[in-house]
């Protein structure tokens, strides 16, 4: 009976050690760490303030379906890089706030806090094509001085890889975040204006300084 | 003795083989707007497009196309594709770029992308827009390892077709100076007998240095091309 029960224990563990052996093959780690290049353009005359919160510059895609392998993306580091880098030359001034909203430095015209409402991608085998694909989804929120939404808007973005051709999946995946992310800052570059409660921000902005210049020079 | 000419000679065969690969036909068409006008300083950018969920035209192309036209001492000075789009982010980027020429002139009206295009010294710009797709494929080859040995034994083939359009962008003239278009075939074969013996259709790199050696003659003064 005892060799039994230790027989029993021992299958048990050998299961167990299986599994999570099983388990630790299926999942997926990939980690994007991109750097991007600083836009060329006009500056918008404001000085702005941009919050990027811990979830942000941490975020973690993890997904865990049946029809699906396990994946765990990490792209807070490469979107943290692209959206100081894209919205530290888009204004005059750009102060990165280490919280929101409590604290606020003097003189900000805007804060720009943005999150990441959604990731997908799709593999070479679900498609039947021979790219990887993937689709970002931004909120983005602006504020004045006072805490009061200014605009909202929505960033989409999408990246693929030419091929998955002698590639991991994980580096083939991660090149394909990298280009979504390149879109993503040129949809935000070009796209603020476009906004119109960001527009019209501008414009009375733009006004207000002239008006200043003109008594000014009186 | 016997056992190294037994090794030796499908080795002859198989780089035979790889040397003589598979057969390639190339079509290049022109058409033509102005004469070549590219001058002593002035660059050129290749550039792919991106802009579709279908295909993709291949970076690999852009760079074969670049480096192979790329030829300072005959007077062609190309821009590799990545440092110029990095140059000029986000303009450029799949989603962004433009698509016809008038909006390059709206473009222009930033000062400092203007400034940046001029600092490169651009002359032309070449959006290459196509790619490069397996058509068809047949055969089988089958593997095997047992104690006495390793091999495989049968016989694949595919097609691969190129289809490439190249316009031709007078950036200082804000005009379409003309389009050259490629199209490539070619069949590879990998007969195996005990060792697989590839005979690869280099489709691709043949549409490449197809529309390279025309994009020559296409930028270059007519005096100038013909040297």
């Amino acid at each position: 009976m005892t060799i039994w029960l230790n027989g029993l224990r021992t299958m048990g563990r050998l299961t167990a050690v299986l599994a999570a052996v099983l388990l630790t093959a299926c999942a997926h780690t990939v980690s994007v760490d991109g750097q991007f290049p600083t836009p060329v353009g006009n500056q918008h005359p404001l000085t702005v303030g941009v919050y990027l919160s811990d979830d942000f510059r941490q975020f973690t895609y993890s997904e865990n379906r049946d029809d699906r392998d396990e994946w765990n993306i990490n792209t807070g580091r490469a979107q943290k890089n692209l959206f100081e880098t894209v919205l530290g030359s888009m204004f005059r001034e750009t102060i990165s706030l280490a919280q929101y909203p409590s604290d606020l430095p003097q003189g900000l015209d805007l804060v720009i806090v943005p999150e990441v409402r959604e990731l997908q991608f799709t593999m070479p085998r679900e498609t039947r094509v021979n790219i990887f694909e993937v689709w970002i989804k931004y909120d983005m929120h602006a504020y004045n001085q006072r805490g009061d939404s200014v605009a909202e808007w929505v960033i989409t973005a999408y990246g693929k890889t030419p091929t998955a051709f002698l590639k991991s999946q994980e580096a083939a995946l991660a090149q394909a975040i990298n280009v979504a992310l390149r879109d993503a800052g040129a949809t935000l570059y070009t796209g603020f204006t476009q906004v119109p409660e960001l527009q019209a921000f501008i414009v009375n902005k733009q006004r207000a300084l002239s008006m200043q210049e003109v008594t000014g020079e009186k | 003795m016997k056992s190294l000419s037994n090794l030796v000679a499908p080795l002859l065969l198989a780089t035979a083989a790889l040397a003589s690969g598979g057969c390639t036909t190339v079509v290049i068409d022109e058409y033509r707007r102005s004469t070549g006008e590219l001058a002593v300083g002035d660059s050129v950018v290749i550039l792919g497009r991106r802009h579709s969920s279908e295909y993709e035209t291949e970076p690999d192309l852009i760079d074969c196309v670049g480096d192979t036209l790329h030829s300072p001492e005959a007077g062609v000075n190309v821009i590799p594709e990545q440092q110029f789009v990095d140059a000029l982010y986000p303009w450029f980027e799949p989603r962004k770029a433009p698509m016809h020429i008038k909006s390059l002139s709206k473009l222009m009206d930033i000062p400092d992308v203007r400034d940046r295009m001029e600092q490169y010294g651009v002359k032309y710009i070449v959006w290459i827009d196509g790619s490069t797709e397996t058509t068809s494929s047949a055969g089988s080859i089958g593997c095997s390892i047992s104690t006495a040995g390793a091999g495989c034994f049968g016989f694949g083939t595919w097609d691969k077709e190129s289809d490439y359009e190249a316009s031709v962008w007078d950036f200082r003239d804000q005009e379409l100076s003309g389009k050259i278009s490629a199209d490539a075939q070619g069949t590879s074969y990998m007969p195996a007998i005990v060792v697989p013996i590839p005979l690869i259709a280099r489709v691709q790199n043949n549409a490449c240095k197809g529309m390279a050696a025309q994009l020559r003659e296409f930028l270059l003064p007519p005096q100038s091309a013909s040297r």
